[in-house]
């Protein structure tokens, strides 16, 4: 079973992309005591080694990203009131009356115009980003600037919750993927393996580029969560993957065409180990993976992921068992990948 | 003003939607019942009666504690919660939100929204509230046995401080001026009053005013106070149509409000040196003062707001100061304001 307290830990910590010290920092604390050699590189990835019972036959590494979407500080106004930019794709529907945390500590909600006073046509349409704000209290721009400076992260002040199966949290994109990757990391492996937990995905794959680029794997797999459309409301041919269904298989999205051989054998084992799976069935988004697959002269790719409902949201959704059937999936297909099966 | 803070954390993070108030009330019961008697109506309003019942001059103190939220109002056959508003909800708040459906048990879900990554066209449209949806992930079988149309929620957010003593809850509107009321019971809690004054906490505000309709019709006062919110000013919102957020109550002034009252209002706070603004309107206030003016052969009403940024959103916020001033003002006017002859 796939460690819940850990997620929690981990999705509870801030790491908007170019601020994942945080969320580094705790990794290497959960892993240091059992990978077999730990570093940082330049840009913050964390590449961990572990040595397996034995060699594999296929040098694989194991990606999951460590930073989440945000927001950043750009301007602090005379009214002390802070405009911000997205770090990260987020559709701005979800940031209107928001409250969140500027720099980890100063709680803050975005404001918007009341009800009461827009006019006509106004009460249907999102508030553009150039006309939200940050109100932390601040009764001026001296005021403000004792507290918060332009360049502070700024993330959704949100919980993370366990019930009746289902987790909601911010950050499951991908602080999910770290703690599959944490906890294989701390159980004995058959073979070699390497693990990076990667910085600056959500701003363009930047982390896992030169991660794999220092790593030189021949084989990887990319744990993620993807983009569940099952909700309400959204026509069955749009809703692209479900929650509650098993772990997602790509075969394609907007940047990688994932390796077949590699797709095959993870629906098989699915099928052999009586884990539930499903096909993610559109060709929409995109993650580490395109990065890495282009690697030097290129990486037999493959990506599971966790169907995760409101992705980039302030409470995404995920299904527990997916996250526990989804460790499972990610552990047999890495044992199967370096034993060498379906290596060409 | 620390014990103040902690009132209003109390009063905001009790629910008290319109027509289910109950756990709002009781929240506010426990605090004014060590300064008057108790008692509640039919439409679930809660009475709190202090000073001399006999006394000719008899004020009604009216704040409402309803506050607006969501409806279920079905379930779909994947089990996701249909929605209607409950009062004037903003709907580009809802989109990604987390709430707190009070089914037979609590339930916590999010408003459906599409990632970034699936939206097709333009991120400017927001759907009106019959076309969102709540997400509890749970089947419809499970949902059914758990939720009943009707059921209400409610944004699931904690209270917090912001700087400078300022301060973000849902439900600010009106828990401000419950927690006001509150204060000023406790102002004057310790003196001989010499006039009757009923503090009422009124019901349905949010969804037409009923509660005040009735509770004045019941106590019959001489004369009212509402306390209410009203417009801080926040960029898009026009100079003249709002007041400033740490300025103190704003005074209402309207040719449905009692002149002399309002007069007698800015007097003691100018005498008081309470800081005060006023707040002009041309008609009717859009508060629980239009209805109570009109009570049985009519009441001599003033209206006191508490200046509130982001209203009807989730994250509403005031500034703890301006509701220390204006539960003084009110004080005050019981302590020393004139007496009306009619």
């Amino acid at each position: 079973m796939a460690d819940i307290t850990l997620l929690q830990r981990l999705c509870e910590l801030h790491g908007i992309s170019g601020r994942e010290r945080q969320v580094a920092d705790v990794i290497l604390e959960e892993i240091s005591p059992f990978a077999t050699t730990v570093q940082k590189d330049a840009l913050g990835n964390i590449i961990a080694f572990k040595k397996g019972a034995k060699e594999p036959s296929v040098r694989l590494m194991l990606s999951a990203h460590m930073d989440e979407v945000g927001l950043i500080v750009t301007h602090i106004g005379e009214n002390g009131l802070l405009k911000f930019a997205e770090v990260g794709g987020i559709d701005r529907r979800v940031l209107c009356a928001k409250p969140v945390l500027v720099g980890g500590t100063v709680s803050g909600v975005i404001g918007a115009k009341p009800i009461h006073l827009l006019e006509g046509e106004e009460k249907g349409k999102s508030v553009p980003v150039s006309d939200l704000y940050i109100d932390i209290g601040a009764k001026d721009k001296a005021d403000a600037e004792c507290y918060v400076s332009p360049g502070d992260f700024i993330a959704f002040d949100a919980g993370f919750h366990r019930e009746r199966g289902t987790i909601i949290s911010r950050a499951l994109d991908d602080r999910a993927g770290c703690a599959i990757l944490i906890d294989m990391i701390k159980e004995e492996l058959p073979y070699d393996m390497t693990f990076v937990f990667c910085v600056q995905e959500e701003v363009g794959l930047r982390g896992s580029a030169v991660a794999a680029y220092t790593v030189d794997p021949q084989a990887a797999i990319v744990v993620e969560t993807t983009t569940a459309g099952d909700i309400a409301g959204v026509e069955p041919e749009r809703q692209v993957c479900h929650v509650g269904q098993g772990p997602v298989l790509s075969f394609m999205d907007r940047r990688t065409i994932y390796d077949k051989p590699y797709f095959d054998l993870a629906m098989k084992l699915a099928e052999e180990q009586k884990i539930p799976c499903q096909t993610k069935q559109a060709v929409a988004g995109g993650n580490d993976a395109g990065a890495i697959h282009t690697t030097r002269s290129g990486v037999r790719t493959i990506a599971v992921s966790i169907a995760c409902r409101y992705l980039h949201g302030p409470a995404s959704l995920i299904a527990e068992q997916d996250y526990h059937d989804t460790e499972r999936l990610v552990r047999e297909l890495a044992v199967r990948i370096a034993a060498g099966e379906n290596a060409q | 003003m620390e014990h103040l803070q902690e009132l209003l954390f109390r009063l905001c993070s009790a629910p008290g939607m319109s027509g289910a108030e109950e756990a709002a009330v009781k929240a506010a019961e426990q605090e004014l019942k060590q300064y008057g008697a108790i008692s509640y109506d039919p439409l679930g309003n809660l009475v709190c009666q202090m000073g001399d019942s006999g006394a000719k001059r008899r004020i009604l103190l009216d704040a409402h504690i309803d506050q607006i939220g969501l409806l279920v109002a079905g379930i779909t056959e994947r089990g996701f919660l249909r929605l209607a508003a409950c009062g004037g909800v903003d709907r580009r708040a809802l989109p990604g939100t987390t709430v707190t459906v009070f089914g037979r048990e609590l339930l916590r879900g999010v408003v459906c929204c599409l990632p970034p990554h699936l939206v097709e066209g333009s991120e400017e449209k927001v759907e009106p509230v019959d076309k969102m949806y709540v997400d509890v992930g749970l089947s419809r079988e499970e949902a059914e046995r758990l939720v009943t149309p009707g059921d209400r929620i409610l944004w699931e957010i904690t209270p917090r401080t912001l700087l400078n003593g300022r301060f973000t809850a849902a439900g600010l509107d009106n828990r401000a001026g419950v927690c006001t009321m509150i204060r000023c019971a406790e102002l004057l809690a310790k003196e001989e009053l010499s006039c009757s004054v009923t503090t009422l906490l009124s019901t349905r505000e949010e969804v037409g005013g009923q509660g005040a309709k009735t509770g004045a019709f019941a106590h019959d006062p001489t004369e009212a106070i509402t306390v209410d919110v009203s417009f801080a000013g926040q960029p898009g919102v026009p100079e003249q149509k709002s007041g400033k957020m740490s300025a103190g109550p704003m005074v209402g002034i309207a040719p449905t409000l009692d002149q002399e009252m309002t007069d007698e209002l800015v007097r003691l706070a100018k005498e008081r040196e309470i800081p005060f603004q006023y707040e002009v309107m041309g008609g009717t206030t859009g508060t629980n003062a239009d209805s109570i003016g009109t009570a049985r052969s009519g009441v001599r009403c003033a209206l006191a707001s508490v200046p509130l940024r982001y209203m009807h959103t989730p994250v509403e916020v005031i500034d703890i100061v301006d509701i220390e001033n204006t539960a003084k003002l009110l004080a005050a006017y019981i302590r020393e304001g004139k007496v009306w002859q009619i």
